[in-house]
């Protein structure tokens, strides 16, 4: 039999968790914009400045709609931004089915990016397909090292499961520490920049060529929805950086030292994903932007170069 | 009684031949004939260890029978696998059928007489038990595909598809001959192979031979053409369904007839036997090739060709691993192939009835228009590319476990990386056709084309729910060759390496979609035209609207600017030169030839001082 009262427990932590996700995602979101303009030397907003715009956004009183297919972008990219947020393990503790498969994480991400996309091509306004053109080229682009480097990591743990892999790493026995993953992990930051579309890889959205791109026709609770996504997109996306080399913030067991670990290794994670985010600011403020067959280029050419030279160690090393 | 109803069904094409003036009559009856399949697949249901409730099989057909004719003897019988492959066949032939009344509004007749003979010659290939049945059955479904081809009108397709057809029944022929030469029978159940290279020669020649019709490269060049230019209905039936006889033929004979210890002896690799390892590695390439050369096309049908090309080679990869994972997921990814690809046609002939169009840059906006032709394009995309909420996600999960598993570390990333590849070209169709500034005004596709794509869809929703029943059908297949299941319930599979549980996914999706559905309803919206924003208000006449807004023409240049050169001279270039240089032999032979008397008396004395010496010598 189900037991109802764990159940409802399970789910109401669900719930806090991703409200959480999504409180630590707007807080990002401000961090963002005021360390980008201490860089370039301006004030910038307060810290707090994401909470007020998605506010703002959700308490407007004019919503505009293309039509139903229109909303889909609304509904799926917070619903799937959230769903994979709950399959990700956190700080050691994945929500959902206990097992988060990288592949279903991969395939989940993609659920928002396409209501998204569905969203803006139903618009109907140039600049937001071609925007959509843009991100799916990215996305083609920046996954392919990123996956050589995942698929290593798998035949290296023999798991394809994200949960075990960050079990593997624990007692800071982090992949980093790995020389043949330190390299990976300088692979999957360049792939990570891209799946954050910062600078160098804003090409998606580019304000200046095809305004703000996707999101052009999208005003008031629908572009709320995709701040959310996006906000909580930055979360995910760190997350998964963290889970694969950082040992995913797992720095005291929970058998050994009870809700204490729990709480330590939470501050960890958000820690870590700050750590890498931070990182992926710095190159966003002093970056120009790539053109779309640039950053074809530089990740095909350059990123994957490397992700095969992984591949062969990683190949070489098993067979012996 | 299998015999009678084999009678009833040729007697059900020659009627519908005849009714040629009355496209609906002939339909309709066509209808009710191709239900036949169908009718004996429910009774054979005890194969699988199935046991339907006894008002789904009131028909009893027997499971074997024979046939002696003179020379031979037609030996028949119903196997798991062909049981399996039927299930795709049948289920998705009267849908097709269905598709058709309302599609064709003359000259239909030859069409529904030949579709039902391409469905009487897949059913004696599923149970054909010997080669030379499975040879006659091939002839007459290859045959009646080329009437169908015909029909088309298209004299590069018709040429295509018999020049590889041709091919094909070559190769497979020679096989058999190898086959048959080494054993003395033609039956497969009497056959006692060894791992001598004859074998492998004759092996090699069958699978290349089935390859052709799987359209896996560089065997798939006639696809593109007959594709792109036969009628709507059929190409669905050719796509969706007929393509998986060939991925049949290569199962029946490397795990049923040869076997997984005999391939194992000619040499493995990591577990893997060599030929298996080739044949993923070409897999692996067909689905890359085929994703990208289907994000350059602008012709809708030929987008799903190459698509289809892609798709399937993944069921090579699958089939080539030869893992019980990788032959779960590869019959898995046939099964999702036959009813999304299915759909993906039917719809894209729904939107040629109401518009006329197949270019995807003359097309766009009828999501509105056409809604529930939209949904169920969307829902079969949604597999396509593999997205968790169908059952296109667990096929391709299964076949990277699989990878994984067997520690495939360069063609796992070429099968992941096709899998975006397959966002690209998806979003093409979506864009391209069903969203965007809207331009024509047209109605929804009538009832009958819509029930049969609605039909289709049901299975990836029933297969995402309960892959575990999927599971449940490989299982008697895999225990032929001598494997066990991959263990399962109805709603979890377990890998070695990890686990999938569709509950989590979709109670989670829903929760999560419930808790986005609040946040969306929490303010009201108005509904404006897509004009009202970009010209901010101003009316349309004051800008001349006739600015093309939808900018699916070159949707993704970039892309094509990157990947033409290296596609430019594709397969087609190498056939053209493989034809050339056998013309250079042919005009060369043709040259003894001359015409005269004499040459031809200096041709047989030679040909007689030859086999005297030859005779002398030995």
């Amino acid at each position: 039999m189900v037991n109802y009262i764990d159940l409802t427990i399970q789910i109401l932590v669900a719930m806090g968790v991703t409200a959480l996700g999504f409180a630590i995602g707007m807080l990002f979101n401000g961090i963002a914009r005021k360390i980008t303009a201490r860089i370039h030397n301006r004030v910038g907003p307060p810290i707090y400045q994401g909470y007020i715009d998605v506010l703002k956004l959700f308490t407007k009183k004019t919503n505009i709609s293309h039509g139903w297919i229109f909303d889909f972008a609304a509904l799926f990219s917070v619903a799937g931004i959230a769903l994979t947020f709950l399959f990700l393990p956190v700080a050691g503790v994945t929500l959902l089915s206990g097992e988060g498969d990288i592949f279903l994480i991969l395939y989940l991400l993609a659920i928002p990016a396409l209501g998204f996309a569905l969203g803006a091509g139903a618009s109907g306004n140039p600049n937001a397909a071609v925007g959509i053109m843009r991100a799916l080229m990215t996305m083609l682009a920046y996954e392919l090292p990123l996956v050589m480097v995942i698929i290593a990591m798998m035949v290296y743990y023999d798991t394809t499961s994200l949960a075990v892999i960050v079990q593997k790493q624990a007692n800071m026995q982090w992949a980093i520490f790995i020389p043949v993953f330190f390299i990976g992990a300088l692979v999957a930051d360049m792939a990570l920049q891209g799946m954050l579309m910062e600078k160098p890889f804003d090409i998606p959205i580019a304000p200046h060529e095809i305004a703000s791109g996707p999101m052009v026709e999208f005003g008031g609770k629908h572009l709320g929805a995709l701040m959310l996504y996006k906000m909580m997109g930055i979360v995910v996306e760190t997350t998964l950086f963290v889970d694969l080399f950082l040992g995913g913030g797992v720095v005291l067991s929970v058998s050994q030292f009870g809700w204490l670990a729990y709480l330590v290794n939470f501050i960890v994670w958000f820690l870590l994903i700050l750590f890498v985010f931070f990182i992926a600011l710095l190159i966003n403020a002093v970056f120009p932007r790539f053109r779309i067959e640039q950053a074809l280029k530089f990740y095909w050419k350059y990123d994957a170069i490397v992700g095969i030279l992984i591949l062969i160690w990683i190949f070489v090393g098993v067979t012996i | 009684m299998i015999t009678l109803t084999i009678a009833i069904f040729l007697l059900g094409i020659i009627i519908v031949g005849l009714l040629n003036r009355y496209p609906k009559a002939a339909g309709v009856i066509a209808f009710f004939v191709s239900l036949i399949p169908f009718f004996a697949l429910l009774s054979w249901s005890s194969v699988m260890n199935i046991s339907l409730p006894s008002y789904l099989h009131f028909l009893n057909f027997e499971t074997s029978w024979q046939y002696n004719l003179g020379p031979g003897t037609l030996i028949l019988q119903i196997t798991p696998l062909g049981w399996f492959f039927l299930l795709l066949l049948s289920s998705l032939f009267p849908m097709v059928i269905l598709f058709s009344i309302s599609f064709f509004r003359s000259n239909a007749g030859g069409f529904y007489a030949a579709m039902l003979l391409t469905m009487l010659g897949s059913f004696g290939i599923l149970l054909a038990q010997d080669m030379l049945t499975f040879y006659i059955f091939w002839e007459i479904m290859s045959w009646s595909i080329l009437a169908l081809v015909i029909r088309g009108g298209d004299r590069k397709a018709i040429v295509s598809y018999l020049s590889f057809g041709a091919l094909s029944a070559m190769l497979i022929l020679f096989g058999f001959m190898l086959l048959y030469f080494k054993t003395g029978t033609y039956v497969f159940a009497e056959m006692h192979l060894d791992a001598s290279n004859l074998v492998l020669a004759a092996i090699s020649l069958i699978v290349s031979g089935f390859a052709v019709k799987g359209a896996l490269m560089p065997m798939h060049v006639w696809a593109p053409h007959v594709y792109s230019k036969s009628e709507e209905p059929f190409v669905a039936f050719l796509s969706g369904g007929l393509s998986k006889l060939g991925y049949f033929g290569i199962m029946l004979f490397m795990y049923g007839v040869v076997g997984f210890s005999l391939l194992s002896s000619w040499g493995t690799f990591r577990g893997v036997p060599l030929f298996g390892y080739t044949l993923a590695v070409v897999g692996a390439f067909t689905a890359f090739a085929g994703t990208v050369l289907a994000v350059m096309q602008d012709d809708l049908r030929k987008l799903l060709a190459y698509s289809s090309i892609g798709q399937l080679g993944y069921i090579t990869i699958g089939l080539g691993i030869g893992t019980p994972l990788a032959i779960t997921g590869a019959l898995f990814q046939a099964l999702n192939h036959t009813f999304f690809k299915a759909v993906l046609f039917l719809a894209a002939g729904a939107v040629y009835y109401r518009t006329g169009k197949y270019k995807i840059s003359e097309l766009g906006g009828l999501g509105y228009k056409m809604p529930f032709t939209f949904l169920a394009t969307l829902f079969s995309i949604f597999a396509l590319a593999a997205i968790p909420i169908t059952s296109g996600f667990a096929a391709k999960w299964l076949l990277y476990e699989a990878a994984i598993e067997k520690k495939f570390l360069f063609v796992t990333p070429i099968m992941l990386i096709a899998g975006v590849g397959a966002f690209l070209y998806a979003y093409k169709i979506l864009y391209g056709v069903f969203l965007g500034e809207p331009r024509y005004d047209v109605k929804e596709a009538p009832l009958s084309q819509l029930v049969p794509m609605w039909i289709l869809v049901l299975p990836l929703i029933i297969f995402l729910i309960f892959p575990g029943w999927f599971v449940d059908l490989t299982a008697p297949i895999l225990q032929g060759y001598g494997m066990t299941a991959i263990p399962h319930t109805p709603f979890m599979i377990n890998t070695s390496l990890a686990k999938y549980n569709t509950l989590a996914v979709i109670f989670g999706f829903i929760g999560t979609l419930l808790f986005a559905f609040i946040l969306y309803k929490s303010k009201p919206q108005e509904r404006v035209e897509h004009l009202d924003n970009y010209l901010a208000g101003e009316p349309p006449e004051l800008y001349n609207y006739n600015i093309a807004m939808h900018a699916s023409s070159k949707y993704y240049e970039p892309f094509d600017e990157v990947f033409y050169p290296y596609f430019k001279k594709g397969a087609e270039r190498m056939w053209e030169i493989i034809l050339a240089a056998g013309e250079v032999f042919g005009s060369g032979a043709r040259k003894i030839y001359t015409g005269i008397v004499g040459d031809y008396s200096i041709y047989i004395l030679l040909f007689f001082l030859i086999m005297v010496g030859w005779w002398l010598l030995w």
